[in-house]
Parts: structure tokens; sequence; C-alpha cells
């Protein structure tokens, strides 16, 4: 186990670890917007800037991001230095200028002494960072309804020709993950809306919630073999059905 | 240059499919060649291009919205360029814009509605010295004069004010 100093502090992490999961293990906190633990990292909006060395650099410091560059025995890694605070301060001036009316955005800014960006507020009003975790949290469920489009100050998050997307299951899974809660949707007991696609909600066997939608049991049976019928209970109804059969068990006869 | 219908015949889509390997990586390949085909990317042809190489199509169109090369909007047979790079801007390339606006009726970044002519603005073209520069289809004009637009337009040949 590779051992590393962060801030000062000693500590011991696993071998193929990155900074920011030691930083966190050490409690030092990294202000981080595009990185889940669900997910690999992905160094798009490089909040998580570092100073790194090791004893044999002789004083010379290298900036990183903390959640791609990877941990190593002796590196010693500084989250407070000048460097790193005004490296964070750029990127959140520019992230202000772009989402001013965000409330995450904000606050983070201001931790970071920022309450007015000093460019150019942008004109559309939006809440997304392009942070990449819809898209990538799409991607790893095997999904990929959504994408990142176009390019440059026109670059945003969207189906396939911006129409309802023909792959999305209605998981939610992409709006969840959204750190500003920029992706719109609603959901009744009987409908759910996301990306302008209407999905037909499957309701629980047991005691009638509607708990996923039909495309996603009928995806995720097909593509998992698992019997439909496994979907069509919600999960406190399982737990509960498997409780009832483990006091059954425990009881004896 | 084939018919510029927006439901097209997919025929040559798959014709270009047949060249590659099924795979992601041949992507970008085949992208190109249907560019060069259909001088863009129909809808039709990129759901196919999905389904083919096995790339789910909201990545095909996230990388056919990525590069200039690629447009999902039917062009002109022939494009038309004015370079506004500062030799170019300062010599009056603005003047040569307006004048092709109003000539063609549209304006940069658009096609003309029979499909014949798409107007764009570039950076630089990389012939200051002739500034300001236009470019019909692969014919170059220097020194372009506002006056001489719709010369420019039926020209093959490179044309040199000077």
């Amino acid at each position: 186990m590779p051992r590393l100093t962060i801030d000062g502090k000693v500590v011991d992490v696993r071998e193929g670890a990155y900074v920011l999961e030691a930083a966190r293990k050490a409690g030092v906190e990294i202000p981080a917007l595009c990185n889940h633990e669900a997910l690999e990292p992905w160094g798009g909006c490089r909040l998580c800037m570092v100073d790194v060395t090791f004893e044999h650099w002789d004083g010379w410091y290298k900036a990183v991001a903390a959640c791609l560059y990877p941990v190593a025995e002796g590196l010693i890694v500084e989250t407070r230095t000048e460097r790193v605070t005004n490296a964070r301060k750029v990127v959140l001036d520019l992230l202000l200028a772009r989402c001013p009316d965000t409330p995450l955005i904000q606050r983070l800014a201001e931790e970071h002494g920022i309450t007015q960006t000093s460019f150019a507020r942008n004109p559309e009003q939006t809440d997304c960072i392009l942070c990449g975790l819809c898209t990538r949290v799409c991607d790893h469920l095997g999904i990929s309804a959504i994408s990142m489009v176009d390019r440059g100050i026109g670059r945003e998050v969207a189906p396939p020709f911006k129409e309802p997307p023909p792959d999305c299951i209605g998981c939610l899974a992409c709006a969840e993950i959204c750190p500003t809660d920029h992706i719109d949707y609603t959901s009744t007991h009987s409908r759910r809306e996301i990306w302008g696609k209407s999905f037909e909600m499957l309701r629980c066997k047991t005691c009638g919630k509607a708990h996923i939608t039909v495309a996603q049991a009928d995806f995720f049976a097909d593509r998992n073999g698992v019997p439909r019928s496994y979907f069509e209970t919600c999960d406190d109804c399982k737990r509960k059905a498997h409780a009832d059969i483990f006091e059954r068990l425990g009881t004896g006869p | 240059m084939a018919e510029l219908s927006p439901c097209t015949d997919m025929a040559p889509v798959d014709d270009i499919l047949g060249t590659y390997p099924r795979e992601e990586a041949s992507l970008i390949q085949v992208l190109q060649d249907v560019q060069r085909v259909y001088n863009y990317l129909p809808c039709e042809a990129l759901t196919r291009v999905s389904e083919v190489l096995g790339v789910p199509l909201a990545k095909v169109f996230s990388v056919s919205t990525f590069y200039k090369a690629f447009s999902i909007e039917p062009q002109g047979r022939v494009t038309v360029k004015v370079c506004m790079g500062t030799a170019c801007h300062i010599r009056g390339a603005p003047q040569l814009v307006d004048e092709l606006t109003r000539t063609l009726g549209i304006a940069p970044g658009e096609t003309s509605e029979d499909l014949e002519f798409t107007l764009k603005t570039v950076n630089c073209v990389g012939a200051c010295a002739m500034a300001p520069v236009m470019i019909v289809g692969d014919a170059y004009h220097g020194n372009a004069m506002p006056a001489k637009v719709s010369s420019y337009l039926g020209k093959k040949g490179v044309t040199d004010e000077n």
C-alpha cells in the first residue's frame, strides 16, 4: 500500500487509487464537480487541481488533477498552495460566468472568495456545467441515449438530433447524478417524462407503487436474462418478502 | 454529385459500410465517406451507420456535430467561403459578405433554397497577400471586389484582380 502525504497528513491508500480518493481518506477536502465514485475519473472540471511533488524533485512542484493522478509511494500533495487556489478560482470564475444563477456554483465560488464573475455573464440561462456525469452514467449503464453535442460555446448535452432519444429507458440516472439539477423530468404514478419522451410506469404487484418504467424492466430483463417477473415487485416489497422468509427460517418449526 | 433530397437512397451508405471493419474505430472514416457522397450527413445515414457499426446513435451524433468537416444540414453544391482573417477583414471582407448575402439571399452558415450555394466565413486561408480572398468551390479569387461577386460565382478558374 503506497504511503503518501497530503497537506502534512500521512495516509496509506490502496494501490491503483487516485489522489482524490487518498485525500478523502486522509480527511482533506478537495472540491470536484465531474467526479463520481460510480464512474471512471474524467478530469473534465479541473476543480480538483493540486500540487504534487516527491522528496527527490528538489522542491519542484507539478499541478495535476487529483481525480486522475495515481498515487505513488512517497508522493507529497499540497492542496492549499497559492497556485492551486488561483487555478480553482479561474475555473470557478468561468463556471460562474456560464451559470451565474446556479446555487452550487455560487456556493463553491463564494467559498473561494468570488461573488461576481469577472467575465461576461452567459446571456442564456442554464444550470448545465458540462461536467459529463449524465452522459457518462448513461454510457456506463450501457444505454448511451444522450451525449455531448456540438462544440465550443454551442456545446450541450442532448439526445441524437435533439429529439426524444430512442434508446432512453427513463431510468433517471442522468437527472439524479446531475450536480446542478439541470435535467428536467416529471414522474407520476402512471407516467414519467424526460428528454421529451414519455414512459409508462410499472406498478409493484404487491403495493402498487410505480417504482420503475416498463422500458427499464424490459431493458434489464432482456439484457441480463433476469426473469421479467423479478422487476414486477418493488425493492421495498422484495426486501419485505425476504425478511418474512428469514424470519420463518429463524423461528424454525 | 448525388441529388440532395432529405430521405435519400441508402445504397451508397451500405456500400461505404461494406469497405470498413464493423467496429467503432471505423466511425470517422465512414462518416467522411458519407459526407463526400451526400455533401452532408442525412439522419437516416447516421442511423444506419450506428446500427451497422454497433455504435450508439448518440455517439454517432456527437461525433457528427463535433467536427467542422461534417454537416448534419444539407449543404449547397458549391461552398462559397469568405476569408475573415485580419488582412482580409481590413481590406473589405465584410463588404464581400454583405454583397454575397444580398446576391444569394443567405447569411453566412446558410444554404440557398435550391441547394446550389452554401455561404461560409472562414478565419484565414493563408493568402493574406491577396486579401480580401473569397473561394467559390475550388476557385480562389484574390483582391476580390464586391462589384464582381456575381461574376466570381459563375467562374471556374482562379482570378486575381491585381
